[in-house]
């Protein structure tokens, strides 16, 4: 049996590499980092890499997959005691892409769901601008991964304004570490270039037990003129709402683009939720919360990046928290195999 | 220990500049300049495989340093699904990256 299984996996890899010699190079990307937070006097540190890899084959397909394998390092008793560690793996993404034409591309796999901006565009550590998710994040993704399948494209694109979308089904699934829930939903964009503006709807039905409905705004925002980024969502699902707004702004405009300075980029986000209804596992908070939090950002040469943030976490009808977080994160990127340039 | 903290920080701030001061110096292709123009038009114009990089990728993640032309058709091909890129966009963008 494991011979075969050996046999197929040989098979597999050869296609693969002829695959690409033929047409282009499969990669290897991601980041890796070493993030540290601090909350109410707990700390907790996590060792993360997320690997993603890219693998062409001809002209119209695609795989692709990224993973997160991620430690956490805690004190036994919260405040005290010996530090001891966990390790878990996720499998984020692991999907086949076929563009179909140039307004279609057929997916079939593990995605990420597609709901609002973060968790599709941002929530890559590499990318997002402060190490924790908003608090929002789980409303319409749920667990944030789907099996199914998903049609997406740009409707119209042109050089004045595009239009882009998403829809897919998802099925139930609880085999360990493929977990998803069954649910259909998706995302309408509109995009203008001249201005870097975007605003897009997202929905989405939960087919389960409890048959809910999310439904969710967001904006992107990066003009031009300034190195400013400025995005946000808001939500609503049956167990509450809220919204998340960041701004970040470059300080690129104060000096060389290599001085010090001009690698600072200070950061803002203001969060809040409003709890209408407890429903279990929503992995929303409690109750009631606002969170506004500063941060900082110092981009090294070479990819790295570090971080460093402060929030206030106010929870109603509880103790309020100190929320400190810094973190080291590399992108790296390289192709699977060497070989020369086309 | 909060000294210890202070003086890493600088010595890593320290340790960036001076490395940004010999990655000045070197040649390799960088999307994120704005001088960089494989296929730019003759006036020194930007060209629209440069502005549809822009338009398209700097607004949700910084351009990377370096793309050699081999890893660029990978990485625009997986930004097509996952920015939602016409193929005209694709086509134009792996252009300006790969030329």
């Amino acid at each position: 049996m494991k011979a075969r299984l050996s046999w197929i996996l040989a098979m597999a890899l050869l296609g693969l590499g002829r695959a690409s010699a033929q047409s282009d190079v499969p990669i290897l990307s991601g980041g890796a980092g070493f993030l540290g937070t601090t909350q109410g006097g707990s700390s907790l540190f996590q060792p993360v890499v997320a690997p993603v890899l890219t693998v062409p084959l001809g002209e119209k397909w695609l795989i692709e997959s990224r993973a997160d394998l991620r430690g956490v390092i805690f004190r036994e008793d919260g405040t005290t005691g010996p530090y001891q560690g966990q390790f878990f793996g996720t499998l984020e993404y692991l999907q086949v892409d076929y563009n179909a034409n140039s307004h279609l591309t057929i997916t079939a796999g593990r995605f990420l769901s597609p709901f609002g901006i973060f968790n599709e565009r941002l929530s890559a550590i590499w990318i997002s601008k402060f190490q924790d998710a908003p608090e929002i994040a789980a409303i319409g993704t749920g667990v944030g991964y789907s099996d199914g399948f998903m049609l997406r494209g740009a409707l119209i694109s042109n050089r004045r304004y595009a239009v882009n979308y998403t829809a897919y089904f998802s099925a139930l699934s609880t085999i360990t570490k493929f977990e998803s829930e069954r649910a259909a939903g998706g995302r309408i964009g509109v995009f203008v270039p001249g201005t870097r503006l975007e605003v897009g709807a997202s929905y989405q039905r939960k087919l389960q037990a409890q048959r809910m409905n999310s439904v969710g705004s967001d904006i992107s925002w990066a003009p031009y003129r300034v190195p400013l980024e400025i995005k946000g969502e808001w939500a609503h699902s049956p167990s509450g709402n809220g919204y998340w707004i960041q701004g970040a702004y470059r300080l690129s405009q104060l000096g060389n683009e290599n001085s010090a300075i001009a690698r600072l980029e200070p950061v803002f986000r203001m969060q809040q939720f409003f709890r209408s209804e407890l429903i279990p596992g929503d992995s929303l908070p409690l109750t009631n919360s606002r969170v506004p939090e500063l941060g900082l950002n110092y981009y090294l040469p070479h990819e790295v990046r570090l971080n460093a943030s402060y929030g206030r976490d106010l929870v109603a009808h509880s103790t309020n928290l100190n929320v400190w977080e810094f973190g080291i994160t590399y992108r790296f990127l390289f192709p699977l195999w060497p070989g020369e340039s086309k | 220990m909060k000294h210890r903290i202070f003086v890493a920080a600088v010595l890593i701030c320290l340790w960036g500049d001076y490395v940004a001061a010999i990655a000045q110096t070197s040649t390799k292709r960088s999307p994120n300049k704005s001088n960089s123009n494989p296929v730019g038009t003759a006036a020194g114009l930007p060209s629209e495989g440069e502005l549809r990089f822009q338009a398209n990728c700097g607004r949700c993640h910084n351009p990377p340093e370096s793309l050699s032309p081999r890893t660029a058709r990978a990485v625009v091909r997986q930004m097509r699904v996952r920015a939602m890129l016409s193929a005209e966009d694709e086509k134009l963008i792996l252009e300006f990256l790969a030329p």
